[in-house]
């Protein structure tokens, strides 16, 4: 091999070192969201920290643009929010930060329960009540958790197929990630909502919740059955993914079905006519500022609040989709 | 031919079977016999299975054109998957958000491209850092910048609007080209690019004077060097090509997503490095071609579509695509023991 000079060397850690700084830096991104009080005569100003585990996905960036809309509308209100970038060390030195800057209230979706439990517990008794949005922490060291529960999504989405398909069908079921607990809900909720129909699963296939894979898992599908009548896909993308592929193999008559509903991508797909229908897996931004809110001014909140998910189908979405229960 | 006795041709058969193309064309055919064995009720038997697996294929295909340039130099290119989301960001702005017409995104694009390669290959070639660190740098960096241009979110049709809601648009031309298929719905366009590129980097590669000269770099640095070889200037291109490729994929990949996705390409620099090494490329320069990667990308694509039309748990493809890769790789190996 061909040997480098010395002063090469150099360069190399260099850069190795410009690599940790990419990877590392720039993670404190802090928005204001509402202007502090600035009026004597408003109420008292409070300060929010949002801890987010991770922005690379468009779900978490709605959460977080979710909670910064409804926190715009009280302008007493100002949150700063922290992205961890899915490390876990890295969301817990921002509780820390929150913790020893004093903020009067923090909200916390975190990456993972266990390492995130014991700091969480500090900031409670440091006198700061938290908020667990999304993934829950162990013991009940929080103030309140709110969640929504992907089992009932998935029962909810597989109750409403046997209805639209009159009980009876071939099913393709496009899978996330099989290893992660929200895919497997999905799945065995879905089961239970189809459960006692005529319904088939033909074909079954883990997409990794991704949009190319889901496209080539529903190829593989079309080459193999004539008679599909509908793809249930256990997020929007992948529901999108499956009807390209149906559509450039110009087949029709199939019903395609998704889930979390957010407003640039499942509801947009339901509108356009893509998507038959998805089910919303509500992000709890907006019940956590509201939440926040009860907590400041001295109320008693539940422990757990389990959000329920909305349809949006071509009839209703118009009208920005329906409640389930 | 037909003077030849049946001994010549069975010497013949040898000599073939012992060349890399040999062996790539063999580990190809055994893996098309597979595809008959286990052939998911007759689907493998369709046209549309072969056109779907070429399809899905194309992407990763495009990005070992430019990573069998890379390697050929002894060098490596990580950044490719990441370069290709940036693009797939950057085309998906221009074609859907602004409106811009193809013959002006798809310039843009590849300017991207061939600048991204442009930074690595000045890092590696002229500031001499490793090609490893200078493209993982490389890597991060065009992510970074693909969230930062799409802030974050996918950049699809959903157009939001000053009062917050969202307006629907067209999905543009360029993309309805590039994701269609022609020879009567037989043949997906993604499928010619990819061909075109792979011609194209064939001839630069081995009926061009730079193409010879990557093959002396990979060889020994030193050597061309001293004989004369423009090193400085033949390997910074070769990462140009990269980048330039990179970003051909990343338009192909946005018009078949219909957005542009910030997170795709994750682990596609992986993918388009096996391909190169199963056709039989040496990972330490000098040797291979852009037929062999042609056989890699056939091998591990049909791999891929034969997994997927038997629908095999995600647990199990993955460990039979590492045995594979690996088998495939010991039996290019041997003959140079």
């Amino acid at each position: 091999m061909n040997s480098q000079p010395k002063p090469n060397c150099l360069l190399a850690w260099m850069s190795l070192v410009l690599t940790a700084l990419l990877w590392g830096g720039c993670s404190d991104s802090s928005k204001t969201a509402g202007d502090a009080a600035k009026s004597d005569a408003a109420p008292r100003a409070y300060t929010i920290g949002m801890s987010q585990c991770n922005l690379g996905e468009p779900w978490r960036v709605q959460m977080n643009e979710d909670i910064k809309n409804a926190a715009a509308k009280h302008s007493n209100l100002k949150v700063i929010f922290k992205d961890a970038q899915n490390d876990t060390l890295k969301q817990r030195a921002h509780v820390e930060e929150f913790v020893s800057s004093k903020v009067d209230l923090l909200i916390i979706s975190p990456k993972e329960a266990q390492p995130l439990t014991e700091p969480v517990a500090r900031a409670m008794e440091a006198g700061i009540p938290v908020i667990v949005l999304d993934r829950r922490l162990l013991g009940d060291k929080y103030t309140c958790f709110i969640g929504a529960d992907n089992k009932k999504i998935g029962k909810a989405a597989g109750e409403w197929i046997v209805k639209t398909l009159g009980g009876q069908g071939n099913i393709v079921e496009l899978m996330g990630l099989q290893t992660s607990t929200p895919g497997q809900d999905r799945h065995s909720g879905f089961l239970e909502g189809i459960a006692g129909s005529n319904l088939k699963i033909i074909f079954s296939a883990d997409m990794k919740w991704l949009e190319p894979d889901a496209r080539k898992e529903m190829e593989s599908a079309l080459s193999r059955f004539d008679k599909i009548d509908l793809v249930y896909a256990h997020n929007d993308p992948g529901a999108h993914g499956a009807y390209l592929a149906a559509k450039a193999a110009g087949r029709t008559g199939i019903k395609f079905v998704g889930i979390d509903a957010l407003p640039q991508e499942g509801v947009a797909y339901v509108s356009q006519g893509i998507l038959d229908a998805t089910f919303q897996y509500p992000t709890g931004g907006a019940e956590a500022i509201e939440t926040a809110l009860k907590v400041l001014h001295g109320e008693t909140v539940p422990k757990e609040i389990v959000l329920g998910t909305r349809l949006f189908d071509k009839a209703n979405v118009a009208q920005g989709g329906q409640e389930l229960n | 031919m037909n003077e030849s006795s049946p001994i010549q041709t069975r010497n013949r058969f040898v000599q073939f079977g012992s060349s890399p193309a040999g062996r790539a064309f063999l580990a190809l055919l055994l893996m098309l016999l597979v595809g008959t064995l286990f052939n998911a009720d007759g689907a493998f038997f369709k046209i549309g299975t072969h056109r779907d697996a070429l399809r899905q294929a194309s992407v990763y295909g495009i990005l070992a054109c430019g990573s069998t340039l890379v390697i050929i130099t002894a060098g490596i290119d990580l950044a490719v998957g990441s370069v290709l989301a940036l693009v797939a960001v950057c085309c998906s702005m221009m074609a859907i958000h602004w409106g811009w017409s193809g013959w002006l995104v798809v310039p843009v694009c590849l300017l991207v491209g061939c600048a991204s390669g442009g930074l690595a290959g000045v890092v590696t070639a002229r500031l001499r850092v490793q090609p490893f660190i200078a493209t993982l740098a490389l890597m991060v960096l065009a992510r970074g910048a693909a969230k930062y241009a799409s802030g974050g979110m996918k950049v699809s049709t959903a157009v939001k609007n000053a009062s917050g809601g969202y307006d629907y648009v067209d999905v543009p031309a360029l993309f309805r080209l590039v994701d269609t298929r022609i020879l009567g719905g037989n043949l997906s366009v993604v499928t010619v690019i990819f061909l075109i590129c792979l011609a194209l980097a064939w001839l630069a590669l081995s009926k061009h004077s730079w193409g010879r000269h990557l093959y002396a770099i990979g060889g020994n640095e030193e050597a061309a060097r001293l004989s004369g070889v423009p090193v400085v200037w033949a390997k910074t291109l070769a990462y140009v090509a990269s980048g330039m490729l990179s970003a051909v994929a990343g338009i192909c990949q946005a018009a078949q997503e219909q957005q542009g996705d910030p997170e795709a390409g994750v682990g596609y620099e992986l993918m388009a490095i096996a391909m190169v090494v199963i056709g039989g490329t040496s990972l330490m320069g000098g040797r291979g071609g852009m037929g062999l990667t042609l056989l890699g990308v056939l091998t591990i694509g049909y791999l891929d579509k034969i997994l997927s039309i038997n629908a095999v748990p995600e647990a199990g493809r993955l460990m039979l695509t590492g045995i594979i890769i690996v088998t495939a790789v010991l039996t290019q190996q041997r003959k140079r023991t």
